[in-house]
């Protein structure tokens, strides 16, 4: 053991890293307010969304893999706003990530990938199809004439 | 054309028959009883006249004998063979429908060869009838499915079914009503006997004979009657049923609600069958008074109407002049600012044709109490003379039944068969079976039998009434016992009405003089509409051309729905406030709309055009926020700071009371006098008529839409398509 | 009829419930109401509801009194006997807290009596 690990200076020294890989002290608080977490790591690769993935082999399993969400979403962001190709690689589906991994099927007809709506006002509300009993007289409306 | 010899007519007015009707007997009708004879019904004896069939007489003991093709309002058939019993020294079975009663007859309706009888008939019919029970919509109210149960055997001989298979036939298509599955159809003919005697329609008939017979038109073409809808409750077995209710509900699904029809002015009885709050089929009540068995196509299918168009919210015009809804306060402290603001002489109420008695008295209170006497109906009646203010000059005083015993019927200005198809039924019934005479004055219209038409023009009532006429119906008139003058209310309307009604009065009442029966009424007025009557027994004023004048502020209509208020009318910045419960007319030119009940939904008190009140019950609880009418007003009141004496039902009905007892005696319908002093008041009115006369109902497809409930119903609009199409089909 | 059946069903003695007079009733109410007033600490307590033992006590006597009009025995015995039931319920916790503040009756709307307030909430 040297005297580094001894006196716990590369614990010293990765929390500088951490601090300089992120941007300096104010952009690491920020991080911290923003995502309860700074992580020094290697920026495995961005979607189309502008989420970050990172990956550090120094952490252990289950917690090597991570994603920045886009700065966009400030504090509002949510684990469906993981693309489907992304939350392989996030959970250990492979080890791929979508740009390094040519078997993946690309079809112009898959749909763009959304988050989960529940809570906003584009969520989805169950509605009758039945026919009501009694159909309301809708009265003519003068501005639209 | 169908007349019958007065053996026929004789046979239909036996005892049975009568029975109902013999209240109505006038003096100088009564017959020497013919000396009754006695016979045998199970060893049960029973005395009847001579004529009288074994069927009547066994029904008289309260034995049912089994039928298909007898029907009590119908000509004897005798071709479905199920009536037969045993006869004691007849060495065959013999059919009780068409029999007639012999002295000392012993009759057996329950013996072995009666039952086998039965069995073997049963059996036959079952040969080609198929067992499509469960998919057949008159499952559960089938005649021949009760019957075999009753009497037919568990089995059939003719298995060489099995191998050829049953009879098939062709479906007709006889218009959007009646839905054929004529493969079920047994060949009783009373749809054959009802179109050609009762509906004047003689489309029907049979071809073919044996295996090969058929019951259709022929050519195929639709059943242009207003009355087709009868011939669905005739038939015995699932081959004609109704196409607006099939495949919706077996009958003990549903809940059957008493209720009266609102859709013409006679109040027929009906019966409201409905399952999970909707209103699935309108069928006839039998009231002898009224409409006997029948219901008129219009009441029977325009209840799909109830379903559509329905105001279902209060709603309010907003800023931008749009209707929007609202909740009920919000409705009714805005229509209570607009009553309390206007002044007394700008207000302005107008009741419709559905309105009830109910909604007309608590409406005409709250307006009294404001201070306005400006109530109006929608249709007019002329003022002038004596007006409204003795009941025998707007009302049907002859009464419905009895015009079955007039022995001339003159019809003036009215085209019954579209405005009461039902009176029609019952004018028709006399002159197929007894000798009565019909007369029309007015445009040459189909009424479905043979009339003298004396020409169009006013100026003929004018000379039958003052005795100048050398017509031919002069003639008859004065020699008829039984004389019916009908007027129809329609023709009040314009500058001569005052003066035509005044003649008619004058020639009903030179026609009554000469009367040996006193009791006999002579002149009637047909109202166009089911409120008419109350309304006027209450005190509104017919006709609005009077106060529109006036350039009324505030407007209430009272489901007014005729167009007889427009926008257009009425002054610009006029608040119209409209209660009633389907969005027609009246609700596209209103500031508010208050949701009302319509005649199904209420417990209400109608008035039909003979005086007769009657009261429809709840069968469906009104759609959405509407309310009942009456308890719109009351509440209105309550807000406005008029309140109305009355929290309930019964307490409005003691207010209704108070104004005319007449409109609380349900059922019932009271004598009106008072012609000649009708006639004196009317004397200065007696002005030269000109005018032509016309009446808006002329064809079956003006027939279809006259109401905001038969407006909004998609089955009347098939009929109207229908009609049209038909007319204009080379058959 | 005849007379005699009448006054035999007139005079009958009716079988007390559990009191054979005024007196006795009256020290039956007495002691069921001592009997509630001493739970009441315990009620609270067990059932944890948010009210004081003073609300509770307010609400006994309410409940008492409200039966003041009773003058028959046999109907005072046995709402003596259905508040002891009561009584013995809240005791041995066979109830829930729901039974407790049923008492108070704290989701009970008032209806609407007159006709305008009857016609805007739907009930007319």
């Amino acid at each position: 053991m040297s005297l580094g690990k001894f006196l716990a200076l590369d614990k010293l020294s990765n929390f500088f890293n951490v601090i300089r890989q992120n941007g300096g002290i104010r952009a690491s608080l920020y991080k911290l307010y923003r995502q309860d977490d700074v992580k020094d790591g290697v920026l495995v690769g961005e979607d189309k969304y502008g989420n970050k993935y990172y990956e550090n082999p120094r952490f252990f399993y289950s917690r090597n893999r991570w994603v920045e969400y886009s700065d966009k979403y400030y504090l509002n962001y949510d684990g469906s706003q993981v693309p489907a190709e992304w939350f392989g690689w996030l959970h250990y589906k492979t080890d791929l990530p979508p740009h390094q991994d040519p078997s993946r099927p690309h079809y112009k007809w898959m749909a763009d990938h959304t988050e989960n709506l529940s809570g906003t006002t584009a969520q989805y509300v169950p509605y009758s199809t039945t026919r009501p009993k009694v159909e309301a007289w809708e009265p003519k409306r003068k501005d639209s004439v | 054309m169908l007349r019958q010899p007065l053996s026929r007519a004789l046979a239909l007015t036996s005892p049975v028959r009568a029975a109902p009707l013999t209240a109505r007997r006038f003096a100088d009708q009564v017959q020497a009883q013919p000396e009754k004879v006695e016979v045998f019904i199970d060893d049960q004896p029973v005395h009847v006249v001579p004529g009288t069939t074994v069927l009547q007489a066994a029904a008289q003991v309260g034995v049912e004998i089994p039928r298909f093709c007898y029907h009590e309002r119908l000509a004897v058939a005798g071709n479905c063979r199920m009536c037969l019993v045993e006869v004691e020294k007849s060495p065959k079975p013999v059919a009780a429908c068409a029999m007639p009663v012999m002295k000392g007859m012993r009759v057996k309706t329950n013996s072995d060869l009666t039952r086998k009888a039965r069995e073997g008939v049963m059996e036959f019919l079952l040969v080609n009838h198929p067992l499509d029970c469960p998919i057949c919509d008159q499952g559960g109210e089938c005649d021949l499915q009760d019957q075999s149960m009753a009497f037919g055997s568990d089995k059939s001989r003719f298995t060489d079914i099995h191998f050829s298979g049953k009879r098939a036939v062709e479906d007709k298509d006889v218009g959007p009503l009646i839905k054929t599955i004529m493969t079920r159809c047994i060949h009783c003919t009373r749809c054959i006997r009802f179109a050609s005697e009762v509906a004047g329609v003689d489309d029907f008939g049979t071809t073919g004979r044996g295996t090969d017979m058929q019951v259709g038109t022929y050519v195929e073409k639709m059943f242009l009657s207003e009355l087709s809808g009868n011939i669905i409750d005739l038939c015995p077995v699932g081959a004609l049923t109704s196409k607006p209710y099939s495949f919706a509900a077996r009958p003990w699904e549903t809940r059957r609600v008493d209720s009266v029809d609102v859709l013409d002015p006679l109040g027929s009885n009906i019966v409201v069958a409905t399952r999970t709050n909707e209103v699935l089929r309108i069928l006839p009540r039998t009231n002898e008074e009224i409409n006997e068995e029948w219901l008129a196509d219009k009441s029977r299918f325009a209840c799909d109407g109830l379903k559509r168009q329905r105001l279902v919210s209060p709603m309010l015009v907003d800023s931008r002049g749009n209707l929007t809804p609202v909740d009920w306060e919000d409705a009714i402290v805005a229509t209570a600012r607009a009553l309390r603001d206007c002044p007394p002489d700008k207000l302005l109420a107008v009741a419709g044709d559905l309105a009830d008695a109910e909604s007309l008295v608590a409406l005409k209170d709250l307006v009294n109490k404001l201070g306005s006497e400006n109530t109006c109906t929608e249709q007019y009646f002329p003022l002038e003379g004596a007006g409204i203010d003795l009941r025998s000059s707007y009302l049907l005083n002859t009464k419905i039944a009895n015009v079955e015993d007039a022995d001339f019927v003159l019809l003036i200005g009215t085209n019954v068969r579209f405005e009461a198809p039902l009176l029609n039924a019952r004018i028709r019934k006399s002159f197929i079976h007894k000798e009565t005479d019909v007369a029309l004055v007015g445009p040459k219209v189909d009424l479905t039998y043979e009339y003298m038409h004396a020409g169009d023009s006013a100026s003929i009532v004018k000379d039958l009434a003052t005795g100048t006429s050398s017509h031919a119906v002069a003639r008859r008139l004065e020699q008829a016992k039984r004389p019916v003058v009908i007027l129809g209310a329609e023709q009040l309307r314009g500058p001569e009405g005052a003066a035509l009604l005044a003649y008619t009065q004058q020639l009903a009442l030179k026609l009554h003089d000469k009367l040996a029966d006193k009791s006999w009424k002579v002149l009637n007025v047909l109202q166009r509409t089911a409120s008419q009557v109350a309304a006027l027994d209450i005190g509104y004023k017919p006709g609005v051309g009077g106060a529109l004048q006036g350039g009324p502020r505030v407007v209430y209509l009272l489901g007014a729905d005729s167009g007889v208020v427009t926008r257009e009318a009425l002054p610009k910045d006029a608040f119209v406030i409209y209660q009633g419960h389907h969005g027609d007319v009246g609700a596209q030119i209103a500031d508010v709309v208050l949701p009302g009940a319509a005649y199904t939904e209420k417990r209400a008190t109608y008035v039909n055009a003979e005086g007769r009140a009657q009261q429809t019950l709840l069968a469906v609880s009104p759609p959405g926020k509407a309310r009942d009418d009456w308890k719109i007003i009351r509440a209105l009141s309550e807000v406005v700071g008029e309140r109305l004496p009355y929290d309930n039902l019964d307490e409005v009905r003691a207010r209704m009371s108070e104004i005319s007892p007449a409109l609380v005696a349900y059922g019932d319908v009271q004598d009106n006098n008072y012609f000649a002093q009708a006639t004196a008041l009317a004397q200065s009115l007696q002005k030269p008529l000109s005018g032509k006369l016309d009446v808006k109902l002329k064809q079956l497809e003006d027939y279809f839409m006259t109401d905001p409930i038969s407006r909004a119903s998609p089955t009347m609009a098939k009929c109207i398509q229908a009609v049209i199409k038909q007319k204009q089909s080379p058959y | 009829m005849s007379a005699r059946q009448a006054i035999k069903v007139g005079t009958k003695t009716v079988k007390p419930v559990l009191s054979s007079s005024h007196a006795e009733a009256r020290n039956r109410v007495l002691s069921l109401y001592k009997a509630w007033y001493r739970q009441i600490p315990y009620i609270v307590k067990d059932y944890d509801i948010p009210k004081s033992e003073a609300q509770c006590r307010e609400k006994l006597k309410e409940l008492f009194i409200k039966n003041k009009h009773v003058t028959d025995i046999r109907v005072i015995d046995m709402l003596v006997i259905k508040g002891q039931m009561e009584l013995k319920e809240s005791v041995n916790i066979w109830k829930q807290k729901g039974h407790i503040m049923a008492y108070f009756k704290p989701t009970e709307e008032p209806k609407p009596k007159n006709f305008l307030s009857k016609f805007f909430s739907g009930n007319e």
